[in-house]
């Protein structure tokens, strides 16, 4: 398979008529907790993010995968409402992206590839901002941050300053923050970037268990990681999908990845 | 509103964590006082004119070190993502940084307080100026506080955002110096752009609507393009 490189390749227009409305039901199945079509992004003459088409499950682990710079975390980044498409449509739970924007973001829970967080906090007391932030009812917040406190096993840490923490558990703070709220969405870039080999396997096991009750959109470009963690896999290469495939229906990704680069 | 409040009290946290609050603080009512007390010794007279005129110049000063971080930090440090992917509008966000910079400026102001009394106690000053010359140096720090964010909104680098901010409030001081050199309307227009053309009739006790009128509106245009900012995804 040969692919243009990005640079020479342009979005086409596309009109909104030929995207179906925001919640529609797929025929057949339940409708999708994370619908893209047509989704473009430009940044001048560069296409980032090439007519995406996506629908990911309700429940399920789905993994976007890809060397870097294919255009994961940009993708990542239109989802979760932080930059916008230049074309094309997002919905998440029904609500458009754009359109309805807040009320998308509610439904997510983001982890970004960076871990933002406010150093000068103690932990705790970033979780109860981010608690309030994401809408958590000021009577629940305490309960809501405990909760995630356990989930993360962060009870250690939690008077600590946010700044002194070791990369483990400032992904596992910034994880706790995306959860707080309890959203029906997870979004995490590259979750076990930096990691080393037992937090990589905790963060593994963390992401399983939140499969079911969440569903969980990631993006990786480690293939081993990716087999042991997500249900399905989307292939992404300068800025388009290649395929999408269940992880169950793959011999190995190693050879899907070389057979359609 | 709750965001708001969440946001705003964020802020103010940020700012009472951060040496740069005290450092500024204490600087500004350092020169006050100094100023004060050599004035009162040397004129005797009892009125707050001259102090109101040191706020607006250390105004224009410390305002840049006070806003640089507001955005330009949270670009730095990824934590703008965070903020811009909650469920929160960016007018709150803008609202609650400039208003956590406007209550740590009213603080100080409220230590300048101090000289009123002081004049109060051993003089009898006419009030009138000195109300207004609070509204003056209030509605002035409102003003470089939003052009303060705006500057910060526009860069990830802070040493920038102070620079911009500096340079856009001593052009805005001096813009009437060079109406004369312009044909009409623009001469009309350079004239009305001064800050200190506005700044001064109030806090020497001249209250017109027009000058007052002229603080709110950049506040306002200045907030209203930092969320246009924000916006901008």
């Amino acid at each position: 398979m040969t692919v243009r490189p990005i640079k020479e390749r342009h979005c086409e227009e596309r009109s909104d008529e030929a995207i179906s409305p925001p919640g529609v039901m797929i025929e057949g199945s339940e409708a999708p907790a994370i619908l893209a079509e047509g989704v473009c992004k430009r940044y001048g003459s560069l296409t980032a993010v090439e007519h995406l088409d996506l629908s990911v499950r309700r429940g399920e682990v789905f993994c976007l995968f890809g060397p870097n710079g294919s255009g994961k975390t940009t993708f990542l980044r239109m989802l979760t409402g932080y930059i916008s498409p230049s074309r094309g449509r997002i919905t998440v739970a029904g609500h458009d992206v754009v359109r309805d924007g807040l009320a998308a973001r509610r439904k997510i829970g983001y982890v970004p590839e960076t871990v933002p967080l406010y150093g000068h906090m103690r932990v705790g007391e970033f979780l109860r901002f981010m608690a309030q932030l994401r809408g958590v009812a000021a009577t629940a917040v305490a309960e809501a941050v405990d909760r995630v406190i356990d989930l993360l096993a962060l009870g250690e840490v939690v008077r600590k300053p946010v700044r002194v923490l070791s990369r483990g558990y400032r992904q596992r703070t910034a994880l706790a923050q995306a959860l707080v709220h309890e959203p029906e969405i997870l979004v995490l870039d590259e979750p076990t970037n930096g990691l080393d080999p037992r937090q990589i396997i905790e963060m593994r096991g963390l992401i399983g268990s939140l499969a079911g009750r969440h569903t969980v959109l990631m993006s990786s470009h480690i293939l081993s990681e990716i087999e042991k963690t997500a249900d399905r896999a989307g292939l992404l290469l300068d800025g388009r999908l290649l395929g999408v495939r269940a992880i169950a229906e793959v011999a190995d990704l190693e050879s899907w990845f070389l057979s359609v680069t | 509103m709750r965001p708001l409040v969440i946001l705003f009290l964020k802020e103010l946290h940020g700012t009472f964590t951060s040496p740069i609050a005290y450092t500024v603080a204490t600087v500004f009512l350092l020169v006050l006082g100094y100023t004060f007390s050599l004035t009162l010794f040397a004129t005797k007279v009892a009125n707050l004119n001259y102090i109101f005129h040191q706020v607006y110049v250390l105004s224009i000063l410390l305002v840049p070190v006070l806003t640089m971080r507001a955005f330009a930090e949270e670009r730095r440090t990824d934590t703008l993502e965070l903020l811009l992917t909650a469920p929160v509008r960016e007018i709150w966000i803008v609202l609650a940084k400039f208003l956590a910079a406007l209550s740590l400026m009213i603080l100080m102001f409220v230590g300048s307080l101090a000289y009123a009394v002081v004049l109060g106690l051993y003089g009898d000053p006419d009030w009138g100026p000195i109300y207004s010359g609070y509204l003056a140096v209030l509605v002035n720090a409102s003003l470089l506080v939003s052009l303060g964010l705006l500057m910060s909104s526009l860069t990830e680098n802070q040493v920038v955002a102070a620079a911009l901010s500096l340079g856009t409030f001593l052009m805005l001081w001096f813009a009437d110096s060079v109406a004369y050199l312009l044909p009409q309307p623009f001469e009309l227009f350079a004239v009305n752009l001064s800050l200190i053309g506005h700044f001064k009739p109030l806090a020497s006790g001249e209250v017109f609507l027009s000058d007052v009128g002229y603080f709110i509106t950049l506040s306002l245009l200045a907030l209203f393009l930092t969320t246009r900012r924000l916006m901008e995804r």
